[in-house]
């Protein structure tokens, strides 16, 4: 260690003197060596800072001052108040100081409980494990829990706070049924008998249909009598399912292993104990008479217009094919006044076309047939008997003027007319004619034959 | 009535001839004797809403029992 200047004072045996400041670090040094241990006492003087927490451990011997850091204190919710007896693990520390501020000594406490909530966990743990296996956390989680219970049986403390909020969860669910309360000590040794007691007198009651127990939250020493096993058997085989809600779930009691349901609250309990919110569920009752009676109404409406519809079929049908007769009707006059409409105007047009066409074909047509009548005129004219006699030849006629084409004829007529190309004579035939029968002697009428 | 009939079982049984009928695939005489069940079911389940709407009738339990067994003496006598 750093030895301070020697004065004039008088002289000392003791070594030294010491920079105090050096003395406290080593100091701090020398106590932080101190093995971690576990101390037991009362807690005196609780406080919270921001960063830590204050409390004095104290005995009918002695006292330690304590601090805790204020995150670690919170994880363990222990909630400490003076006068309560805990373990306290951690170790020595020493802060030196400075010269402007104190020096403070503190064990540093890492580990707190309860003092015998070890012991009690323990304890609670082998009975858990017992009555499970004997099947008895079961038991109430099979009986039925009523939707919208008349009464409902309440164990818990007369002058809780869990009473008020029963009410008020209740009260959420618009229930305002009969309530029987059954009021009983919740934490000291009496407490577990006694709530078994009311529990078994509730369960007596035939209209009690569902049984709440409910207590606030505590410590679980405060919550031990709701693992007594005594009361967690009768729970198991109550008739009437009960519903716990004791502490707040940071610690989970027995009973609410064995119970048919728990709650983290007095409130909570209440609305499990009536499932249903009455007003709503009276909304929804109405809407559902409400769709009933549509149906019912609406089969037979139904039904009845489907009836009506069939009453009026066949007259219906008549008068629907009286219409179609009297549309085909129209449309057949109307098709007929369109049709003679259509020939006489295509009579006009017709006559029209016929018209303009033969107007244009008679022009020419006209020379063409004149031509041809000239053409027929020439022959005819070169047929023409008169242009024979103009040439020299005769016509023999008898009397009366036939013409006479053989020899014979003109003999057996005696007299015939010999017709010139320019007027008629008389002649007789003489009946003594040698050459009546020969052909080959030259004709009578006419000098040169051209024919 | 039916003893085993509870307030969620009679609202179950609603919904369900709801449903059916909502289907449309019920005869006539079958969609009326639906609906008429379905009306006895409301009427009780109506009652039951009552029953618990009347105002919160609060008792200890240590009168109830007193006044249970007062009840049950006096039918002895009788």
């Amino acid at each position: 260690m750093e030895q301070a200047a020697p004065n004039s004072a008088p002289r000392s045996s003791l070594p030294g003197p010491y920079p105090v400041g050096s003395y406290a670090a080593q100091l701090k040094r020398r106590l932080q060596e101190f093995a971690h241990i576990q101390l037991v006492g009362e807690v005196w003087g609780f406080r919270a800072a921001r960063a830590r927490v204050y409390f004095e451990l104290r005995d009918a011997h002695g006292a330690l001052p304590c601090s805790m850091w204020r995150t670690d204190f919170d994880q363990l919710g222990v909630p400490l108040a003076d006068g309560l007896r805990v373990v306290a693990g951690g170790g020595c520390d020493y802060y030196p100081g400075s010269a402007t501020s104190s020096p403070s000594f503190s064990f540093v406490v890492t580990e707190l409980r309860l003092e015998g909530e070890g012991d009690l966990l323990v304890q609670l743990q082998r009975l858990r494990r017992k009555l499970h296996d004997e099947g008895l956390f079961e038991r109430q989680k099979q009986l039925a829990l009523p939707a919208l219970p008349r009464t409902i049986g309440v164990v818990t403390g007369e002058q809780g706070k869990a009473r008020d909020d029963v009410l008020a969860g209740l009260r959420r669910r618009g229930w305002a049924g009969r309530l029987v309360w059954a009021f009983a000590p919740v934490q000291d040794r009496h407490a577990a008998p006694r709530i078994a007691a009311a529990l078994r007198e509730l369960a007596a009651i035939a209209e009690v249909e569902v049984v709440i127990v409910a207590r606030g939250g505590g410590s679980l020493a405060d919550l031990f009598a709701f693992c007594d096993e005594g009361l967690c058997r009768t729970v198991a085989l109550l008739r009437v399912p009960v519903i716990s809600s004791v502490g707040h779930h940071t610690d989970r009691t027995l009973i609410d292993d064995v119970a048919a349901i728990s709650c983290s609250t007095p409130t909570h309990a209440a609305q499990a104990a009536v499932a249903i919110d009455c007003g709503a569920a009276r909304a929804e009752l109405t809407a559902l008479a409400r769709r009933l009676n549509g149906h019912g109404r609406g089969a037979v409406v139904s039904r009845a217009r489907v009836l009506a519809q069939l009453a009026r079929a066949p007259s219906a049908h008549v008068a629907r094919n009286r219409r179609t007769l009297h549309q085909l009707t129209r449309e057949l006059r109307a098709s007929a006044r369109r049709t003679a409409l259509r020939g006489v105007e295509l009579g006009r047009v017709h006559g029209l076309v016929l018209s303009r066409s033969s107007a244009r074909a008679l022009g020419p047509e006209r020379i063409r047939r004149g031509r041809e009548l000239e053409r027929l005129a020439l022959a005819l004219a070169a047929h023409d008997p008169q242009r024979t006699l103009a040439r020299g030849y005769a016509l023999v006629a008898d009397r009366d003027g036939a013409p006479l084409t053989s020899a014979a004829a003109a003999r057996d007529a005696g007299h015939v007319a010999l017709r010139f190309h320019d007027g008629s004579v008389r002649a007789d035939i003489d009946p003594d004619d040698a050459r009546e029968h020969d052909p080959s002697a030259p004709p009578v009428a006419g000098p040169d034959d051209d024919r | 009535m039916n003893d085993d009939r509870t307030y969620e079982s009679a609202v179950g049984r609603i919904e369900e001839i709801i449903r059916r009928l909502d289907s449309g695939d019920a005869g006539l005489r079958e969609t009326l004797d639906l609906v008429a069940e379905g009306r006895e079911l409301v009427e009780y389940c109506a009652a039951e809403l009552d029953a618990v709407s009347k105002g919160l009738d609060e008792l200890k339990l240590d009168e109830l029992v007193t006044r249970l067994q007062g009840a049950q003496r006096s039918d002895d006598h009788v």
